[in-house]
């Protein structure tokens, strides 16, 4: 009956338009929501698109490096100046073999008679995009190593095919035993390795950080070496001073690298417009739902200050207001996300799918928990407003 | 239920010259279960005082002091709170609802504190002589018709004091008195005491003490 009263009043040409205005205005923010989440998942598809970007730099050889005038190796005072950038998230100089290496078959494991000379770097493990055992200790059966796949690619489409052998799968190179001479400082000594992975961004011929520290203590000059190459983390919307940081160091960077980086930096700006987008169209459609409620309210201050009058208490006609509100917008964001769920499956992940993306689904909670916040922010914003509004019609003049 | 007033006058009337024995700007006491005659012209404030004791108005100089509390002590809520167990009143204006039916406008009443049941209700209207208004709606009745609407309204929660403005004003002497005496019935089997405002007559009723404008 009270609620009869309340409402009787109610425009329905006005009411039909507050609550369509609320519907779109939440329906845009779980479409934000749900887009910035597709983002999102695709980013986390493709380890190159998520997390900090893994950029390996080096200095540029130029004539004047050939001739010996110019060097490439970083000196204490480039990594301080890396490290002082706010785009660095981290940076991780690779520290080289300082002895000399040779690798042989072990004979009885397949591969044919070799011996090549080689050289080992290493970097910090955070920094390995491979997912490898990369433990060594000097209990360990063998010395893992990670190749460049791109070496294997040499190996098999070019100097396989121009000089008459076989070629060999990752499977079978990882099978084998490699013999791994050392010398220097005097000594010489010969360890087995094992190929344990391929690495897409690292073109280098990678040992545990560990080994290669005491292998450098054991045949190495002694003499501090500078490294040639650095691997920085960067953060996601760091293209331009990336770019910027190429110039001012001279530096040669991958170009997938920076493809990445650019990619990276467009996607997060994207990203940043669409949560904005969100926030505005939030705003707008909790300021649209007030504003009917504030309609009510104008419309039945009679009614109101009257059940005051008669000793209806504050929060019994407040009960009644929010009762119906909340009927009212419970119904308006089941509506929303229904039709956000609707969208989803019939649409985005038909169209992702379509176009070979794996479509994501954690979106889904992040829509019905969205949609749960912003029913609890607009009831929120609505009962402070209506208690407000009710109290101060309550108070005499 | 107890009322005193200390030198009150209301802002409209500032600078007039008041009565010895005048409500404004005197120190004046009164509760239940006295039964009060509130006799004066139009314009002179009867309004002003009853919707001043009922926490409407609050543009006047001087203190009000209810059951030995001042007035700006009560918040909204105390005065709801008052309103639904203490204090009743009949508005001038009557402040019904237009579009909700007779019945509706009493049950939303009775239905805060049950103070009678619906049978009872019908036998009040009955009385009055607008049983045949049960379901029609506020809004379609005639002045005296709603006036006696009202009057059943402050009688159905409980209360020690009644405030009534004017609320025979549009009502013959015959339904006047029908109406006094279910008053005086109510109020008096409840211990209750009231103002009662009106334009110069006394209806007929013997009054414990008679105030002045």
């Amino acid at each position: 009956m009270l609620s009869q009263l309340l409402f009787k009043k109610r425009n329905t040409l006005q009411f039909i338009f507050a609550t369509a205005g609320a519907f779109i205005g939440l329906t845009a923010l779980l479409l934000s929501v749900q887009l910035i989440q597709d983002v999102r998942g695709f980013q986390s598809a493709d380890g190159d698109l998520f997390g900090p970007n893994m950029v390996v730099i080096q200095k540029k050889v130029t004539r004047l490096t050939t001739f010996g005038m110019n060097n490439t190796a970083f000196t204490e005072k480039d990594i301080a100046i890396l490290e002082s950038k706010d785009f660095i998230e981290n940076v991780a100089p690779f520290q080289s073999a300082d002895f000399k290496v040779g690798i042989s078959e072990v004979i009885g494991d397949g591969l044919p008679h070799f011996y090549a000379d080689m050289f080992f770097q290493s970097i910090p493990d955070d920094f390995m995009d491979v997912d490898v055992d990369w433990q060594w200790n000097e209990e360990s059966a063998f010395i893992p190593i990670v190749l460049p796949r791109d070496f294997v690619m040499l190996i098999n489409y070019g100097f396989a095919q121009s000089q008459g052998i076989n070629q060999i799968s990752e499977d079978v190179l990882m099978a084998a035993r490699l013999t791994i001479h050392m010398e220097g400082n005097g000594k010489r000594e010969k360890m087995i390795g094992r190929v344990v992975g391929f690495s897409h961004k690292i073109s280098s011929i990678l040992v545990p950080e560990n080994f290669l520290s005491q292998a450098n203590d054991k045949f190495g000059s002694g003499k501090k070496m500078q490294p040639g190459r650095v691997f920085i983390a960067t953060n996601d919307d760091s293209y331009g001073a990336l770019e910027e940081l190429m110039e001012d160091m001279n530096l040669d960077i991958d170009k997938s690298a920076i493809d990445v980086a650019k990619i990276k930096t467009i996607v997060s700006v994207v990203v940043a417009i669409f949560g904005t987008a969100a926030l505005i169209i939030m705003l707008l459609s909790l300021l649209g739902f007030v504003q009917y409620s504030q309609l009510i309210l104008n419309k039945s201050t009679y009614e109101i200050r009257t059940l005051m009058r008669i000793g209806y208490r504050v929060n019994e006609i407040l009960r009644s207001f929010m009762i119906r509100l909340s009927i009212i917008f419970g119904v308006i964001c089941l509506s929303s996300i229904g039709i956000m769920l609707a969208i989803k499956f019939l649409w985005i992940n038909v169209f992702l799918e379509d176009n070979g993306i794996p479509a994501v689904n954690t979106s889904v909670l992040l829509l019905m928990i969205t949609g749960i916040i912003t029913f609890i922010v607009f009831i929120g914003a609505n009962y402070v407003n209506i208690r407000k509004s009710i109290i101060s019609l309550g108070q005499g003049s | 239920m107890k009322f005193e007033l200390q030198h009150i006058v209301p802002d409209p009337l500032k600078g007039e010259a008041f009565l010895a024995d005048s409500v404004w700007n005197q120190k004046v006491g009164f509760g239940s279960p006295e039964k009060i005659l509130l006799n004066a012209s139009s314009g002179k404030g009867k309004s002003t005082f009853i919707n001043i004791l009922y926490g409407l108005r609050k543009d006047y100089s001087g203190a009000l002091i209810i059951n030995e509390k001042p007035v700006e002590q009560y918040s909204i809520h105390d005065w709801i709170e008052l309103r639904r167990g203490d204090l009743s009143f009949i508005p001038q204006d009557l402040q019904l609802f237009h579009s909700s039916t007779v019945l509706e406008n009493l049950i939303l009443k009775n239905k805060l504190t049950h103070q009678y049941n619906e049978s009872i209700i019908i036998e009040m209207l009955e009385r009055l002589g607008i049983g045949d208004k049960i379901y029609q709606s506020c809004g379609t009745l005639s002045m005296g018709q709603q006036q006696r609407v009202a009057i059943i309204r402050s009688l159905l929660q409980p209360f020690t004091f009644l405030l009534m403005d004017e609320p025979f004003s549009h009502l013959d002497e015959k339904n006047t008195a029908i109406a006094m005496n279910l008053i005086n019935e109510v109020t008096e089997e409840r211990g209750a005491g009231y103002v009662l405002t009106s334009l110069g007559s006394n209806h007929d009723q013997t009054f414990n003490r008679e105030l002045n404008i």
